[in-house]
């Protein structure tokens, strides 16, 4: 379990980061924080593996404060896959990148490679292939992977489909997904709203380094204050469904105003327009 | 304007050609976005454009790329760069200075700009990127985000005749994309900017773009107005391309036989169509 408690941030005097941040993450949730450039959703993630420490207030894992964990005992509570793989990726070979977490930690050197051999298998790698000669979207996959292969029970990922194709897009999110539904507690940055809908069950929306809006995916995203406020857009598909609430009133409390992805709104319009279904 | 024809281009590296026989007409004022999936030559599409391709990348060239007039294997990549102004996909790699005002005023003292105008022009490009109480932050304080819009008003300041942009929007958040989108299409209209987008943001794309270039495996595998590509729904998801999602619903209505018009591009026009389909038109 994750809790903030009250923190504040800031990089220096005159720009608080954070102000005042409660939240509480309970282990085995999908969490997706939404908002604006600047609104202090890295920085949430950053104290989340205690790459930052908080000013004021208090960030706990598993009830014990990030500050009072080493390094290497956060390591084995959180994994965190950076925004650009690039800047996590530093072995000559996809199999090294793999053993480099394992050996940090202190694994024993046959667990370590039975490991990694179970995780190339799983991710279709060449463990002897150069990271740095391979594309974006399977550095990003590699990057993922040195963290599943940590076997750690949270992971923390700063828009992990930046930069991806729809095809790299929909590997990692599945990918992601599965881990979740392995019982992996992930939180996530993400400003792609398609993304946050089709993934998450829990969105937090902060704003000036605040937390405005926390609760389930659809009762967040179909929120009109929240929205306003954060400047968000949600997916397309509520987009249509909000705005046909919204100008008609005769719409009200029909599954065309209330569907939320695109399977419920194409069987809604289908029910009241009378087509074939499918 | 630019022209490109029969062009091919084969770096020094590798042992095939990264694009091949790509032949594309961008009129001057034209707001021209470019997707496809990973590899598919997309980046080095924009490097013909500005003259990156042959000029810093050396490889073999096949064809003529000209821009505004110039055959760039003809002109000095200086010469190029005073008419087309590029923001790269790593944002990071571009800006050199450590506060933001200075990055902005970097490209003008090098054109050799007038005090005053480059004044104006830095005022101009913050406000436009509403980035404007960030002008004397440092850069590594900036977010990523943060970062791609300085990028982006660094570029804007120089007021090129062409904007080149390779995935300009990647780190930023929805509304601030959109407003990216927006003020790209307004210079292209009011100023008669050239604007080639790369992007895999489908949905801003097709609202946006006047062109829209799909390349596949290093050729153009689909190139006209969004609502005429989009028809392709299938044969773009094949080569990992998604439409809109307001897209894909019309065309599933479509299926269904509920609805018999063209291809919607974006969200107000498959709202109108879905009023107009439940009666609901006010």
């Amino acid at each position: 379990m994750i809790e903030f408690r009250d923190v504040h941030v800031s990089y220096d005097a005159a720009t608080p980061v954070l102000r005042g941040v409660n939240l509480r993450i309970e282990q085995g949730e999908f969490v997706a924080f939404v908002g604006t450039n600047g609104a202090g959703k890295s920085t949430t993630m950053r104290l989340i593996n205690g790459l930052l420490k908080p000013d004021a207030g208090q960030v706990t894992i598993d009830g014990v404060p990030t500050g009072e964990l080493a390094t290497s005992q956060l390591a084995r509570r959180v994994g965190f896959l950076f925004q650009n793989p690039d800047n996590q990726i530093c072995c000559s070979t996809v199999g090294e990148e793999l053993l480099f977490g394992l050996r940090a930690l202190g694994v024993d050197e046959a667990e370590a490679h039975k490991r990694v051999a179970r995780i190339v298998a799983r991710f279709g790698f060449d463990a002897n292939a150069d990271p740095f000669l391979l594309n974006r979207g399977t550095r990003q996959l590699l990057a993922l992977a040195s963290i599943v292969v940590l076997g750690v029970p949270v992971i923390v990922l700063d828009e992990p489909t930046t930069g991806l194709d729809y095809r790299e897009c929909t590997q990692v999110m599945d990918l992601i997904a599965q881990l979740h539904a392995d019982g992996t507690t992930v939180v996530m940055v993400c400003h792609d709203m398609e993304i946050v809908a089709d993934y998450a069950h829990r969105v937090v929306v902060m704003h000036e380094g605040r937390v405005i809006d926390d609760g389930p995916t659809f009762d967040v995203l179909r929120n009109p204050a929240t929205l306003a406020q954060a400047s968000l857009l949600p997916s397309q598909i509520v987009q249509l469904s909000l705005e046909l609430a919204a100008r008609h009133a005769e719409l009200a409390g029909s599954p065309v105003a209330a569907a939320n992805d695109l399977d419920q709104m194409v069987h809604a319009c289908l029910a009241q327009l009378g087509g074939a279904d499918g | 304007m630019i022209e490109i024809n029969n062009f091919s281009f084969r770096y020094r590296e590798s042992s095939e050609p990264t694009v091949r026989d790509i032949n594309l007409q961008i009129p001057q004022g034209c707001f021209c976005g470019i997707t496809g999936a990973a590899g598919s030559g997309k980046s080095t599409l924009t490097y013909a454009m500005n003259g990156i391709v042959p000029h810093w990348y050396p490889g073999d060239f096949y064809g003529q790329v000209k821009v505004c007039g110039m055959d760039t294997c003809d002109v000095a990549l200086t010469d190029i760069s005073r008419v087309v102004g590029s923001v790269c996909q790593d944002v990071e790699s571009q800006i050199i200075n450590n506060i933001v005002e200075d990055e902005m005023l970097y490209g003008l003292e090098n054109f050799g700009f007038p005090q005053s105008e480059m004044e104006r022009r830095v005022d101009q490009a913050l406000a436009d990127m509403g980035i404007a109480d960030l002008r004397q932050r440092t850069v590594d304080s900036l977010s990523g985000g943060q970062l791609q819009k300085l990028a982006i008003a660094s570029v804007l300041a120089l007021e090129p005749q062409v904007l080149v942009l390779d995935e300009p929007t990647a780190e930023l958040d929805p509304a601030s994309s959109r407003t990216v989108f927006e003020l790209l299409a307004r210079y292209a209209r009011e100023h008669g900017t050239t604007v080639v987008v790369v992007e895999q943001k489908i949905a801003l794309l097709s609202e946006f773009s006047d062109l829209l270039v799909v390349c596949e495996a290093g050729a153009i595998r689909f190139a006209g107005p969004p609502r005429e590509v989009l028809q392709h729904a299938d044969e773009l998801l094949a080569i990992g391309v998604n439409c809109p999602r307001s897209t894909t619903l019309m065309n599933s209505l479509a299926r269904a036989g509920v609805y018999a018009g063209g291809t919607c591009c974006k969200v107000d026009e498959a709202l109108g169509v879905l009023e107009a389909l439940l009666g609901v038109v006010a």
